[in-house]
């Protein structure tokens, strides 16, 4: 660098590298920190996305192992009605133990993938895979928790046009032990809805 | 302003700099406008077909099921012999169901035009993804709820002595059946549009 004339020279030519160099430098600073700031508040997103996979995990093997042992065998028996009441003895609620058990476990392997977008909050790859698994698995269970919440309601009310007896009159326990095997899916839904929602708002630009 | 002395050293780095930094800065900003809205709009134009079949598919299941009643043409003094959707209070829901599901989706298709008009913006793309995916599971829930009921119609329950009403009532089984297939397509239309949603919302 042959800077050899008067202080004056060097004092502006240098003003002006260093006005185009900050230029720069605010330009890139600029962009990292907007990267940045749209990388902060969507790392916070995909936190809260990781904690509600945790808890939906956590709330549908409590729904699959509630409604599995949901069994009742009553103290009396005769010859012509079964006293005992289990979850096989409906198939929708066999569905709904083999459904949400399916659930529980996609949520496991989905893990990953939620920690993959908690390291890199910019990534859309991976947050689109999620969108649309988690849509596909909000389906199944939610046709797992309505069904058998149906049957659970048959079970409590009966039906006097076909002729349908409320069974929970004699199987109390059972009943209300299936009834909160569906509570509990349905907050999974609740769940699912949220962590679709934020995988949207993560995945749209500024 | 103060130029008097050589004139190489000092201008030749800044200018290599100016020159070097603002190209990238310029073809970086022309590259993200101009392509994405073309395909962005044709997913928007699908989006719409989509929802005017859903509509479709949901107010069939929705007055299939209304309009399924029958009159066996016998009877006694102890068992009922007309079976309606009133009678099963699931029905009831699902006929319900319906028909919010579908006012919903006509009520959405003026948030879609938007979204064909401006293919670029995120706002209206995601209120329709979130409200998408609420009504997805509504119909879900009434699709398969009814569905359930359908199957104990059909099989009955031995161990429940819950006797199967479809050896008696045939065209009343066969029409809430065709309901509830109409309202698991309308579901599978949903689960596309939600995704179209989230493929659409997402940056280049």
């Amino acid at each position: 660098m042959a800077k050899e004339s008067t202080t004056i020279d060097i004092g502006e030519p240098s003003t002006v590298t260093k006005s185009t160099s900050h230029a720069v430098v605010d330009e890139k600073k600029k962009s990292f920190v907007t990267a940045a700031a749209g990388g902060g508040y969507k790392r916070g997103l995909t936190i809260f996305d990781f904690l509600l996979r945790l808890a939906a995990i956590g709330i549908t093997i409590g729904a699959s192992s509630v409604m599995f042992t949901a069994e009742e065998t009553l103290p009396f028996f005769t010859q012509f009605l079964q006293f005992q009441a289990g979850y096989d003895d409906f198939p929708t609620f066999q569905f709904f133990v083999i459904a949400i058990a399916i659930v529980a476990s996609y949520l496991v392997l989905s893990l990953p993938f939620s920690i993959v977008t908690i390291v890199r909050p910019l990534a859309v790859a991976p947050r689109l895979i999620l969108l649309i698994s988690d849509t596909v698995v909000l389906t199944l269970t939610t046709a797992a928790a309505a069904a058998a919440a149906s049957i659970v309601y048959l079970a409590h009310n009966g039906n006097a046009n076909t002729n349908w007896l409320p069974i929970c009159q004699q199987f109390g326990d059972f009943c209300q032990t299936a009834s909160t095997a569906v509570v509990a899916a349905s907050i999974s839904v609740v769940f699912f809805i949220l962590l679709i929602v934020i995988s949207a708002i993560s995945l749209k630009r500024h | 302003m103060k130029n008097e002395s050589t004139v190489i050293d000092v201008p030749a780095e800044s200018s290599s700099a100016m020159k070097g930094s603002a190209p990238l800065i310029g073809v970086a900003r022309d590259h993200t406008t101009s392509d994405s809205g073309g395909y962005k709009r044709g997913l928007s134009i699908f989006d719409f077909l989509l929802r005017l079949a859903a509509i479709i598919a949901a107010s069939v299941a929705a007055g299939t099921m209304f309009t399924s009643d029958e009159t066996l043409p016998f009877f006694t003094q102890f068992l009922q012999f007309e079976a309606g959707y009133d009678d099963l209070p699931t029905f009831q829901f699902f006929v319900i169901a319906m028909s919010m599901i579908s006012g919903y989706l006509l009520l959405s298709l003026p948030f879609s035009v938007v979204t064909i008009v401006r293919p670029l913006a995120t706002a209206p793309r995601l209120l329709l993804l979130v409200l998408d995916t609420a009504a997805m599971a509504f119909n879900m829930a009434a699709a398969s709820s009814a569905a359930a009921i359908g199957y104990l119609a059909h099989n009955g329950n031995q161990n429940t002595n819950w006797l199967p009403i479809c050896q008696q009532f045939g065209d009343f089984c066969q029409k809430t059946s065709g309901a509830v297939v109409s309202s698991f397509v309308s579901v599978v239309f949903f689960i596309m549009l939600v995704v179209l949603s989230g493929v659409a919302l997402k940056r280049h």
